[in-house]
């Protein structure tokens, strides 16, 4: 068996080139021949095809022999063989799926065509298309993002429009002074009983719901109202528990996950030590990674379901879609 | 004086106890983890708190944490009005 394979593997490699420079073969390999549709347990040389044509309508020279020195040959449709779909490449149009970022980030994620007023716009996450509150309306926006090579002005697909501010909390985490202040204004809200308790919530930490802001296209026809990997959105709907999801990111492409977690209230790293708490999100398990950040979320349904903005090794934050859009006024 | 205020807490506690029982309404879970999250959230290590379910599909409260805690595990209750409180590591949550 190991010997039939080896000498199989010289006979390819001594008549790949020969094979491959045959019309319509688009591949070579070892593989079990199948005989109508069954496999058996012959070794053969398999020559995939474009497309297979009658013998009669092939010339001598395109047609695949049945043996290659005594080795028999095996003739497969596969059509033609693209490279896998790249997410960091530059895109006109644009669909969701691929990079995309503000000028002064590395690169984020488009996640889809939304409307506003009648215009469409680019939907992504604010770190992605505003710099996390640094950017102003109207800065240019890369397809792709900085980081996969996009330059202004060759580049410049969309403008900023809009972002919901997030609301970054003052105090760091793991300073004994902040954990004094929350352990007494817990003991105050203890004392003075329910309703009071909630107040000091309000004041203490800001909470955000979402991390979403929107471009304008320099040109409609620059952006395509698919996601790479899934296609057209079918609408919207509400993530819950158990709820099967995909997404199509810049760094991991399309996975796909579970919603793992509802009304989770979550303190989010935006680099350098700033801290921003998010309420009412969605948690998936490990399905992305840096760089996806601004893929939508969609169900089996492919309809849309949360925008992804953050995640740890294990976890993927997902604010809901109702969410960002109310936040911005936004409809499909 | 510090005495006083302790006295003065198990007072409210229990006064607090006792308005809620006489509610005699079982809160939602969703009420639970809103009325419990921010106290949970000031503990040391604790990056989130959500809802999820367990493999038997009975709701439970979650506890995410940037790391192994074993301090403010041992501060965490097991259970929360009635609703288990379970207890993960996740690891620290960064916006990607």
């Amino acid at each position: 068996m190991e010997s039939d394979l080896n000498t199989i593997r010289t006979v390819l490699k001594e008549n790949r080139s020969e094979l491959l420079a045959r019309s319509n073969v688009v591949a070579i390999g070892i593989g079990y021949k199948i005989i109508k549709g069954a496999k058996t347990p012959t070794l053969s040389i398999v020559c995939s095809v474009s497309k297979k044509f009658p013998a009669s309508s092939l010339s001598a020279r395109d047609m695949v022999p049945a043996t290659v020195n005594n080795i028999p040959t095996d003739v497969v449709e596969t059509g033609p063989i693209r490279a896998l779909q790249s997410h960091t490449a530059k895109y006109r149009p644009a669909p969701g799926g691929v990079s995309i970022g503000h000028r002064d980030i590395t690169a984020g994620t488009l996640g889809c065509l939304v409307r506003k007023s009648g215009q469409i716009f680019i939907l992504s996450n604010n770190h992605v298309l505003a710099n996390s509150n640094e950017a102003s309306p109207g800065d240019p926006i890369l397809q792709p993002g900085p980081y996969d090579g996009g330059k202004y002005p060759d580049d410049h697909i969309a403008n900023l429009e809009e972002f919901v501010p997030i609301l970054f909390d003052e105090q760091a985490s793991d300073c004994s002074l902040t954990r004094g202040l929350a352990s007494l204004f817990n003991g105050m809200a203890r004392i003075f009983g329910s309703e009071d308790r909630l107040k000091a919530v309000r004041t203490r930490a800001a909470e955000n719901k979402v991390d979403a802001a929107i471009a304008r296209p320099l040109n409609d026809q620059d952006v395509r109202a698919e996601i790479l990997e899934i296609g057209a959105i079918q609408g919207l709907a509400q993530g819950e528990l158990g709820m099967a999801i995909k997404k199509s990111g810049r760094t991991t492409g399309l996975t796909t996950g579970e919603i793992q977690q509802v009304d989770v209230t979550v303190n989010v790293q935006y680099g350098a030590g700033r801290i921003a708490r998010f309420s009412d999100q969605l948690l998936a398990g490990a399905m992305s990674q840096g760089g996806d950040s601004g893929s939508t979320v969609l169900d089996n349904g492919n309809k849309l379901v949360g925008l992804l903005f953050a995640g740890s090794d294990n976890t993927t934050i997902i604010n809901r879609i109702e969410n960002v859009f109310s936040g911005l006024g936004l409809s499909l | 004086m510090n005495r006083v205020y302790l006295v003065i807490l198990i007072l409210c506690l229990l006064s607090c106890q006792l308005h809620g029982e006489e509610r005699g309404v079982s809160p939602t879970i969703q009420e639970v983890k809103a009325k419990h999250a921010e106290r949970l959230m000031a503990m040391p290590g604790v990056v989130l708190v959500g809802i999820g379910k367990n493999p038997d599909g009975q709701f439970v409260i979650i506890v995410g944490l940037d790391g192994p805690r074993p301090k403010t595990v041992e501060q965490i209750p097991e259970i929360l009005e009635g609703y288990p409180v379970r207890v993960e590591i996740t690891g620290p949550v960064k916006a990607r």
